[in-house]
């Protein structure tokens, strides 16, 4: 925005410009033009794809027309009823709600023992848990898969949801916003006799919520498209979340392509919900943060 | 808890209030030892074994490495990740500030079209990789059909192997380049006006502030989504499992999805896989640190 007016200053001031900067007309029409050229790359694959899951197998296997020929909900009722469909809408639901509130409760835990005591080994403690940031989960893949196969957890709940549960980026994000929390209302509260963890609940929590908010949309986000990590710990059909189950389905031959996309516009439908409604708070934590 | 006003630090905190931080911290801090920390160390340890069920380790000393630098399969998977990765950074960058210089000085509609920018990102990749399969479908998909509509042949976009890195590496840009170009976009926000002010005052044109003002201000910026852009493309593995598989013969399969069978596929070799893995890591690491120590010396001239 600001940009912009200097832009338009620029225009209306160039009394000593020479040359013939008198065509902001084209460059917004080519500018416009261009943009529209990007909605299209990137809205018609995903409008194409879900006017797909529309048309029969028939139709599928024939030459491509963008509307359906023939209108049906057939690959939608046929998907819910095959495949255990309910069974893995259910896993992404289940691990993406209790996994998000627990990376929300042990996330801002760490988040306020950085930013508002002074302990021993603090500034330490606060690198290590950045430095997590250089080892993603696909350096490690197979120690961890071992590791995780040892403590009993492969094809549990508990194994989908705990070992990503601490982030580095949501510590951090958390922790900066409670730095702006003034000391005296921690220290007050505690002449007035509340406990410390009482103080974290009650008093900073509250206070912290506009940051807890944009780490559980960004939690949210990741935990229900990820999929390496689900990938290896539910080796069972029963603990598939949408993403393997689509993934495996889609490598098996006997599974028609037209099941598969029902499915896949279904799974996508919950996270464009979330992108009509929570668009700045998801432009904002991307831009302040780097953070997927 | 006769705590009295200030009494922070020193004797007059009781040893469980001193406790109380570490008790916070211990939760996150639990989960990080026991699933990165002891993984990776794990890792590296193993790296120097071989086993096929996780139980049985026989010590092979750097025999693991010397398979790696050596063996065929191992040296295409290799050359198909630094194919990847450099045409998937240099285009990443370049199209990502394009876009945000673009979206930035637009008026109309700006809203709209920064959404549209990152709608990728909030789409799972292994459903962009199913999307984009049934998009370049030879037979069947509307790119194909669009092409021989304007008179051009059928091109296989996942059957011919370069076309499949070609493929990829438009996919891959396409999840991912909107979310650079926000990144970007607060980049810009932040430059300082007075600047862009002066700039215009000297006479200067619309690309001359681009190039000479707009683009060093934005350096630091950059310099953050090179390093992004890096990881994220040695990271890539999702959405190329459902679009190609690593196919076709091979020619789009990448560093992670080859550790992933090294644990899952046929042959199943531990330590091999995480031998690749501590490779990764160092390729990863390395890279970073030179785009960090790059962007130090260029700023500091």
């Amino acid at each position: 925005m600001k940009l912009l007016r200097i832009f338009d200053a620029n225009s209306k001031n160039n009394w000593t410009s020479a040359s013939g900067r008198r065509t902001p007309e084209t460059a917004t029409i080519l500018r416009t033009a261009l943009l529209i050229g990007m909605t299209f790359v990137v809205l018609a694959p995903v409008i194409w794809f879900t006017l797909s899951s529309f048309k029969g197998l028939a139709e599928l296997g024939g030459r491509p027309h963008l509307l359906p020929q023939s209108f049906s909900l057939d690959n939608y009722s046929q998907a819910l009823k095959m495949y255990n469909y309910k069974q893995y809408f259910f896993n992404s639901v289940f691990v993406t709600t209790v996994a998000t509130i627990l990376t929300l409760i042990i996330n801002s835990m760490a988040a306020y023992a950085f930013a508002k005591y002074n302990f021993r080994g603090r500034d330490g403690l606060f690198v290590l848990t950045l430095a997590m940031i250089m080892i993603p989960l696909q350096v490690i893949l197979i120690p961890i898969y071992l590791v995780v196969a040892q403590l009993g957890m492969v094809n549990t709940y508990w194994g989908l949801i705990i070992p990503a549960a601490a982030t580095p980026t949501g510590v951090f994000v958390i922790r900066q916003y409670m730095l702006t929390i003034p000391d005296e209302l921690i220290e007050s509260a505690r002449i007035d006799g509340a406990g410390e963890f009482r103080i974290y609940a009650r008093i900073v929590l509250p206070l912290a919520r506009p940051a807890l908010a944009v780490v559980a949309i960004f939690s949210i986000l990741w935990r229900w498209n990820d999929f390496i990590w689900p990938l290896l710990v539910a080796q069972d059909e029963k603990f598939y979340t949408l993403p393997v189950a689509l993934a495996q389905l889609n490598g098996r031959l006997a599974v028609p392509t037209n099941i598969i996309i029902a499915m896949s516009v279904m799974s996508i439908i919950p996270v464009l919900i979330m992108f009509v409604f929570m668009q700045r708070q998801i432009v904002q934590g991307i831009s302040q943060t780097g953070m997927k | 808890m006769l705590i009295k006003k200030a009494g922070r630090r020193g004797s007059s905190v009781s040893w469980s209030r001193r406790l109380v931080p570490y008790l916070f911290v211990a939760p996150n801090l639990a989960i990080f030892l026991t699933f990165i920390i002891w993984p990776a160390i794990r890792g590296f340890w193993i790296s120097f074994f071989d086993s096929n069920d996780g139980v049985h380790f026989k010590y092979v000393g750097n025999a693991n490495f010397k398979e790696i630098l050596h063996d065929p399969t191992i040296s295409q998977v290799a050359r198909n990740t630094i194919t990847y990765v450099f045409f998937y950074v240099v285009l990443a960058i370049t199209i990502s500030i394009a876009l945000a210089l673009v979206v930035n000085e637009q008026k109309f509609a700006k809203g709209f079209f920064r959404a549209i920018l990152f709608m990728p990102v909030m789409l799972s990749p292994v459903v962009v990789g199913l999307i984009w399969s049934d998009i370049v479908d030879r037979k069947h998909g509307p790119l194909n059909a669009a092409i021989k509509f304007l008179g051009g042949g059928a091109p296989g976009w996942l059957v011919d192997t370069n076309l499949g890195m070609v493929t990829v590496v438009f996919v891959g840009l396409w999840v991912h380049v909107g979310f650079y170009s926000i990144i970007l976009l607060a980049g810009l926000q932040g430059i300082d006006r007075s600047v862009l002010e002066a700039a215009s005052i000297d006479g200067a044109s619309r690309m001359q502030t681009i190039r000479q003002i707009i683009l060093p201000l934005l350096k630091p910026t950059t310099l953050v989504i090179i390093i992004l852009a890096t990881i994220h493309g040695f990271q890539s593995f999702d959405f190329i499992y459902t679009l190609t598989g690593g196919g076709p013969l091979g020619a789009t399969t990448l560093i992670v999805q080859y550790i992933y069978e090294r644990a899952f596929g046929v042959p199943i070799r531990y330590g091999l896989g995480s031998a690749a893995g501590v490779i990764l890591f160092l390729v990863i690491f390395a890279f970073t640190a030179l785009n960090f120590i790059a962007g130090r010396r260029r700023n500091a001239v």
